[in-house]
Order: C-alpha cells, then sequence, then structure tokens
C-alpha cells in the first residue's frame, strides 16, 4: 500500500481491511486501529483470525475466502451476524462489541485480486430501530386499548338507547339554555314534538304563558346553584289540544372543566296520578254519595274551629240533622231511592248555607252543620227554620214525589260544651228531643 | 428469441437445484433453523412477458410491491448479467422477521431488516452463479447486492425491452412459512449467445461447434 492510499484510508469513517491473495493483512487503517487496539504494524502480513487473536466468524471467514477464490462479493448483515469481529467502542471498556455489518469485496491490486472488507458500525442504527420497534410495540397497544375502549363505548351507548327507547318515562337532556340535544321517543310524544323541531328553542318555551315564568325561574336557580331541577306544571298538547300535567326532573351535567353543561332528566305526564290523588284526597275527607264533608273531615273542622274561636272569642254552632222516617222511604221505594233523597236533601243544605259553613253527612242519614260566627240565636234559628223549609220540600224520585221532614238539635259553644264530644253529645241529644216533639206533637 | 430445449433445461435445472441446496444450508447454518430451497424451475423470457407473469392473476399487483436484490456480474471473457431475486415485499418481510424472531408490526422494512434482505439475495444469487461459473470453468466477478422495492409493473422499467431474462422460479420454505420468488439473470444479446453457447457445449448438446470429447 502507498502513503497515499494508508492516508486516504485513515480518513474515511468505516473499518477496511485489505487482504492480500494469501489471506494476509496489508491495509489496517485507523477505523480499526481504534476499536481494536492494535496498531496496524502489528498485525500487517498477519492473517485475520491470527490478528485478532481469536477464531472469527467461520461465516465471515467463509466469504473471505470465496472472495478471494472465484471473486464475488458478499454482504454480512448485523441482524444475522450481529457482531463478528471484535472491535469495541474506541476509549470503552472491552466488554461489548461494536455492532457491525460488513461488505467483503474483490479488489483488483496491480493485477492481483484482494479482499476488501468494509466494516460499518451500525450501533445509533440498532438503537434508533429498536426504539422504533418498541414505538410500534406501544403503540400497537395503544391501538388495542384504544379499540377496545371503542367497543366498550359502542356497546354501552347501544345499551343507553336501547334503554331510552324502552323507557317508559321521556328522557330528555338540553343545555343550561334549556335547549334540548337529546329526547327519547317517549318524550319525543309527551312533548308532541320531534327533536328537530325544538332544538332551536328551549322546552320551557313550549310551556303556557301561565307556567312559563315559574318553570323558567326554577330552571335558572337550578343552573346557577348546579342543583336538581324538579317542577311540575300544565302542558297543553299540541296534537291534540289535551291539557296535561308534567313533572320534569333533571340532573345538571358537567364538562370537562367542572362547568354545569347542561341537564339530563326525566319527563313525566302525571295527569292521571295527579287527578287520582285529588280525588283521593276529596275522598278521604268526603261523604262518596253525597259529596258532602265526612265526618272525621267534620269533627277536624269542629276542632279546629273551637280553637279559633277560643282566641277570638267567637260563637260556633253546631247543628245536628237527621231525617224523619226515612226508613220508611227506603222500606216503600228502595235503597236507590234513599240515595236520591240523601244526595237532594245534600245539595239543598249545601245551597242554603253560606260558603264558610260546613256541612257534612255525619251517618246513614245524619247530617251535622257547623256554623262560625253564631253569636245571634235570633239568626240561628232563621238557619234552623230555613233548613227545615228547604228540606220538606217535595224531592222527585222519578215515579212519584217524596217529602220527608227532619230534625234539628243544636248545640253553641261555650254555652253548651268547651270541646266536641260535649257539643255533639248535646246537639244530638237536643235533636231527638225535637224529633220526640216532631213525632209527639202532644207532648 | 432464444430458446432451451428440454435437454438444456434439465441441466440448467441440475446445476442450479445443487448450488440452491447449498444456500438453504447455509441459511440453516446461521439462523439455526430448517430452510428449505425448492427445486427451481427455469425459462427464457422478454421483458415484457416476463412484467406480465409477474403481474398476471393479481388484480391488485399495482400495489403488491416486490423486493428486488440485484447484483452485477462480469466474466473476463465479456459475459455480463444482472442478476435479480424478485420476492413479494410483504411475505419476504415476514421471512426476515421470523429469521430475526421479531414480530414488531413496522409497516415498512426497516434499515437493518434490508440489509438482512440484501444478505439473503446475496447467499442465493451467489450460489446460482457459482453453478454458472462452474459450468463455464470461468471467473465471474459479482458486485454487492443492492436492495429496492416496487410494483410488479414498474420492476423492470430500467432494463431493455429486448432483454433476454434467464428466470428461475424458487421458493423458500421455513417454519411453515412459504416464499415464492424469481431468480432473474439478465442479459443482453452478446452476452446471451455466448450462454447458450456455453451451455450447448458443456452438456454436449446438439448445436455446438466443438468437437465433443470423450469424458
Amino acid at each position: 500500500m502507498t502513503g497515499f492510499h494508508s492516508l486516504l484510508a485513515d480518513c474515511v469513517d468505516i473499518g477496511l481491511i485489505l487482504l492480500n491473495r494469501e489471506g494476509r493483512i496489508c491495509l489496517w487503517n485507523r477505523w480499526i486501529e481504534q476499536r481494536s487496539s492494535l496498531d496496524a504494524a502489528r498485525v500487517v502480513q498477519l492473517p485475520l483470525a491470527e490478528a485478532f487473536g481469536a477464531p472469527i466468524d467461520p461465516r465471515l471467514a467463509l466469504v473471505v475466502r470465496e472472495t478471494l477464490d472465484f471473486g464475488w462479493s458478499a454482504r454480512l448483515s448485523h441482524a444475522l451476524h450481529p457482531m463478528p469481529l471484535p472491535l469495541f467502542p474506541p476509549g470503552c471498556k472491552q466488554d461489548e462489541r461494536v455492532k457491525q455489518a460488513i461488505d467483503v469485496i474483490p479488489v483488483d491490486v496491480d493485477g492481483v485480486r484482494h479482499c476488501l472488507l468494509q466494516i460499518r458500525d451500525v450501533t445509533e442504527t440498532v438503537r434508533r430501530e429498536a426504539l422504533l420497534k418498541q414505538q410500534a410495540r406501544q403503540l400497537r397497544s395503544d391501538l388495542q386499548r384504544l379499540s377496545r375502549a371503542q367497543v366498550e363505548l359502542q356497546h354501552s351507548e347501544m345499551r343507553f338507547r336501547e334503554l331510552a327507547r324502552q323507557a317508559p318515562a321521556g328522557l330528555f337532556e338540553a343545555d343550561s339554555h334549556a335547549r334540548c340535544t337529546f329526547l327519547n321517543e317517549r318524550c319525543e310524544q309527551i312533548l308532541g314534538r320531534s327533536l328537530p323541531e325544538v332544538t332551536d328553542i328551549p322546552w320551557l318555551d313550549l310551556l303556557p304563558p301561565g307556567e312559563q315564568q315559574r318553570v323558567r325561574d326554577s330552571w335558572r336557580l337550578a343552573v346557577a346553584s348546579a342543583t336538581r331541577f324538579a317542577e311540575e306544571f300544565v302542558f297543553i298538547r299540541p296534537d291534540d289540544g289535551s291539557r296535561r300535567r308534567m313533572r320534569a326532573e333533571a340532573g345538571p351535567l358537567r364538562d370537562e372543566l367542572g362547568r354545569i353543561s347542561g341537564f339530563i332528566g326525566t319527563m313525566v305526564d302525571v295527569t292521571e296520578f295527579h287527578e287520582r290523588a285529588v280525588l283521593n284526597e276529596f275522598r278521604a275527607n268526603h261523604d262518596s254519595l253525597t259529596a258532602l264533608l265526612n265526618r272525621d273531615r267534620f269533627d277536624r273542622h269542629l276542632c279546629a274551629a273551637i280553637t279559633g274561636a277560643a282566641e277570638s272569642g267567637e260563637r260556633v254552632a253546631v247543628l245536628f240533622i237527621d231525617l224523619d222516617d226515612f226508613k220508611q222511604i227506603n222500606d216503600t221505594h228502595g235503597h236507590q231511592a234513599g240515595d236520591t233523597v240523601l244526595k237532594t236533601i245534600a245539595s239543598r243544605l249545601r245551597r242554603t248555607l253560606r260558603n264558610e259553613d260546613r256541612v257534612a253527612r255525619y251517618g246513614g242519614d245524619e247530617f251535622a252543620v257547623l256554623l262560625n260566627g253564631a253569636h245571634d240565636r235570633r239568626a240561628l234559628d232563621g238557619v234552623i227554620a230555613k233548613i227545615k223549609r228547604v228540606v220538606a220540600l217535595p224531592i222527585n224520585l222519578g215515579h212519584c214525589h217524596v217529602h220527608i221532614c227532619c230534625s234539628i238539635g243544636l248545640a253553641i259553644y261555650p254555652d253548651h260544651g268547651r270541646d266536641p264530644a260535649t257539643l255533639l253529645t248535646h246537639s244530638d241529644k237536643s235533636m231527638y228531643s225535637a224529633k220526640r216533639r216532631h213525632s209527639d206533637p202532644q207532648r | 428469441m432464444h430458446t432451451f430445449s428440454e435437454l438444456e433445461l434439465d441441466a440448467l435445472t441440475e446445476a442450479f437445484n445443487l448450488s440452491l441446496g447449498e444456500a438453504a444450508a447455509t441459511f440453516s447454518a446461521i439462523v439455526h433453523e430448517e430452510i428449505e430451497l425448492s427445486v427451481p424451475t427455469i425459462e427464457i423470457l422478454s421483458r415484457d412477458a416476463l412484467t406480465e407473469r409477474l403481474t398476471q392473476g393479481r388484480p391488485d399487483s399495482g400495489n403488491d410491491r416486490l423486493c428486488r436484490i440485484n447484483q452485477r456480474f462480469n466474466s473476463a471473457d465479456g459475459f455480463q448479467t444482472d442478476a435479480l431475486l424478485l420476492f413479494p415485499e410483504h411475505g419476504s418481510l415476514e421471512i426476515v422477521r421470523r429469521m430475526l424472531g421479531d414480530d414488531t408490526p413496522v409497516q415498512h422494512i426497516t434499515e437493518l431488516e434490508q440489509d438482512a434482505l440484501a444478505e439473503i439475495g446475496n447467499i442465493i444469487i451467489n450460489s446460482c452463479m457459482a453453478s454458472l461459473a462452474n459450468l463455464f470453468g470461468t471467473e465471474i466477478i459479482g458486485s454487492l447486492p443492492s436492495v429496492q422495492s416496487r410494483s410488479a409493473a414498474t420492476l423492470l422499467d430500467d432494463r431493455d425491452a429486448d432483454s433476454v431474462i434467464l428466470v428461475a422460479r424458487i421458493s423458500m420454505n421455513m417454519a411453515a412459512h412459504n416464499l415464492s420468488g424469481f431468480v432473474l439473470f439478465i442479459m443482453d444479446v452478446p452476452s446471451i449467445t455466448s450462454f447458450m453457447g456455453q451451455i450447448r457445449r458443456l452438456f454436449r448438446l446438439p448445436g455446438h461447434d466443438d468437437p465433443a470429447p470423450a469424458p
């Protein structure tokens, strides 16, 4: 090798070893010196294995031979031959070889075939590719996780949709301005409108004008305080114009920053429930035949009236009314006729008395009346006489008219007693003595 | 178009078969796993006929890329050939990763994997070329392999349309993976003429000029 060639070989960033026809080293560049810790001077004219002082990769030995004998070129990739030569990173401890890729080519030197080994350090490439593969693995596992989550999301969305479809209650989701973003089928039925028809207007605007302000205030309060919204309101169905009573309940939804983004909740048509409740309350307090107060309710009114009168110094009168010979009507004309008589009498009593007076059906054919402000005895007598008159008017049974009279007993707070029981007993007794007078005028 | 007689093809097949057996042994030694290279089938085709063959029956072949490992060989007596090894990119990537015991899902071939593929091509091509050199009793100097990836339709665009190509179809088997590919020797007209002459002379087939010496 000429000095020029050696100089050139020392300048390149690749390992160069030139072997002569006999396989002995005739060039050993600086790159190799630095990584083998062997000076060129020490190894020139030595075979490869002897120079390194260790057996070299058998495949490398084979291809070197093929190159010298037949002129073939060969590539020893790092992947299949990771570190064929004992070369180490310059300046490092000799514990791990440089990762290598070796090209072996025939070269013609002065008409004689030589074999050139070009050794590349692929450590950095290996590191880069390992990183790339690690990232690819990470990406794959992320992707798998993501697609699993997506599947789960699809399932849960499907579940929710099916639940929402089958739910007997209306379900809705609305933004904080009460504009609906979701309605299930039931809710569309209840509102009588489809989602696209109401997306741009607050659902509160669908309420009758008289209800809007109250419900809107309640909605605003729920938005401002991030609390549950619950309201009952009247709603006019646009499809049939029917008047319904609704109950809406909703809980706040928050966005990723924790701000209220809207509400999700239920809307239920409580019309029937409401009507039933009113009816039940009426039944609990009223007689089912005559719709007058029942005995319980009357007693409670009496207690309240006595308490009120005790404070204000007012007087309270209790009238006990018993129909005379009512049994006879029942026996002669049947129970239905009896019922008609009771209903007619009840209606006449109601019309005869003031709104603030309480009238009750106290027993089978007994009625009780509570009169507040009964300080004037003459006025009381007038009321009693009026009652007797209206009761005595003929009652049309359809096939005939009947006449019935009544006996009335009177008790006044505080004159005849200071508690309900005493007053009622007094009134009852007074009624019976009146009845006796009525059936036996001689006495 | 030059053609081979059946006898000549048989003779070439036998020569390639022997050398591919040695290539397979070399692989097995490197990766410590059984690798089988099939008995090749040999034919002579024009460039366009081969392109048609490569894209045949695969309507999506425009997207199905092939790996091409290329080496150039020159002999002292003026014979020149480009030796190409072709494998489907996806299949060869699978085989290389299988050899390296790596199942990382990187979509494209990496630099180190490409190097390994070059070595695989190098071993197969060198072994085939060894049998030719042996037959011709001449020395054929070979370059280093280079690897490219292309669609089948454009794979041979850099070759002359009238190039004559000696095609050896081989397949490589490794642990239930099967990879079919081609070894091509692309020659110019003088080379193919000299090549055919050599074959006829060597196998003492009818048409060669030399008097046949007794074996």
